[in-house]
């Protein structure tokens, strides 16, 4: 598979380092946090993921992917 | 091999990472530089290469860049000769067509799957790879390993 990098062009995805989901976000409060660090879709299906360029220009991006075909629509920087 | 491919090291080089802090002027940071290579390593960062002392950059860029002495962490090794684009070919992911890569061209990127930052010096081609001192006797013993898979089948 091989990634779009907004900042290198395409890449091989052993470059980078997967996170996971890029939907969930840090809560405010401590009750939340479980579901926050621990509860995921296992998403079929079309997806916002963080990748980590971590042999390459070392940022953090947003990839949308369909889980079900590895067809990536674009990247985006995470920040 | 030394019709093929040409590795020399690039000894005694000042090397230096120059990170640009938040809303700084990237022309201006370039233009710090003077005489010294810089290479592009990911948005508003770069390797600066120098023959000369880079001990005046900080001062140079004080406000705009952080600056970290690299010297002792990165060795360059300069690559010529006809062997030399498909030697690198053999470790990297990167497209080193002349069409994708060129003189200019800077990737961070894996060869043999260790992290290089590998830029293309003229159209010979020649290219340069600055890699951690830790993997040089690692990377060094994949470029001999590789050079025989260069030479020309004989019957
Ligand atoms: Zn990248």
């Amino acid at each position: 598979m091989r990634i779009p990098c907004p900042h290198c062009g395409t890449r091989e995805s052993q470059e980078f380092v997967y996170r996971g989901d890029a939907a969930p976000v840090r809560p405010a409060d401590d009750g939340a946090m479980f579901d926050y660090v621990y509860l995921r879709d296992n998403v079929a299906g079309v997806m916002r993921e963080h990748w980590y360029h971590a042999q390459g220009c070392r940022q953090w991006i947003v990839v949308t992917r369909d889980t079900r075909s590895h067809a990536i629509d674009h990247a985006e920087f995470a920040r | 091999m030394a019709d093929l491919v040409q590795m020399i090291e690039r000894a005694g080089l000042s090397l230096a990472t120059v990170m640009a802090r938040k809303g700084a002027d990237y022309g201006a940071i370039i233009a710090a530089l003077g005489d010294g290579e810089l290479h592009a390593t990911g948005p508003g960062t770069w390797l600066a290469v120098s023959d000369a002392s880079l001990d005046e950059l900080p001062d140079r860029l004080r406000g705009q860049a952080s600056v970290s002495d690299q010297s002792g962490g990165y060795i360059v090794y300069r690559f010529a000769g006809p062997g030399a684009r498909r030697l690198l070919q053999r470790g990297a992911f990167i497209d080193l067509d002349p069409e994708a890569f060129g003189p200019g061209a800077v990737a961070v990127t894996a060869i043999a799957h260790m992290g290089v930052i590998l830029w293309q010096v003229d159209a010979a081609p020649t290219y340069d790879v600055a890699i951690f001192r830790s993997h040089a006797e690692s990377f060094r013993h994949w470029v001999e390993g590789m050079i025989p898979a260069l030479a020309p089948i004989s019957a």
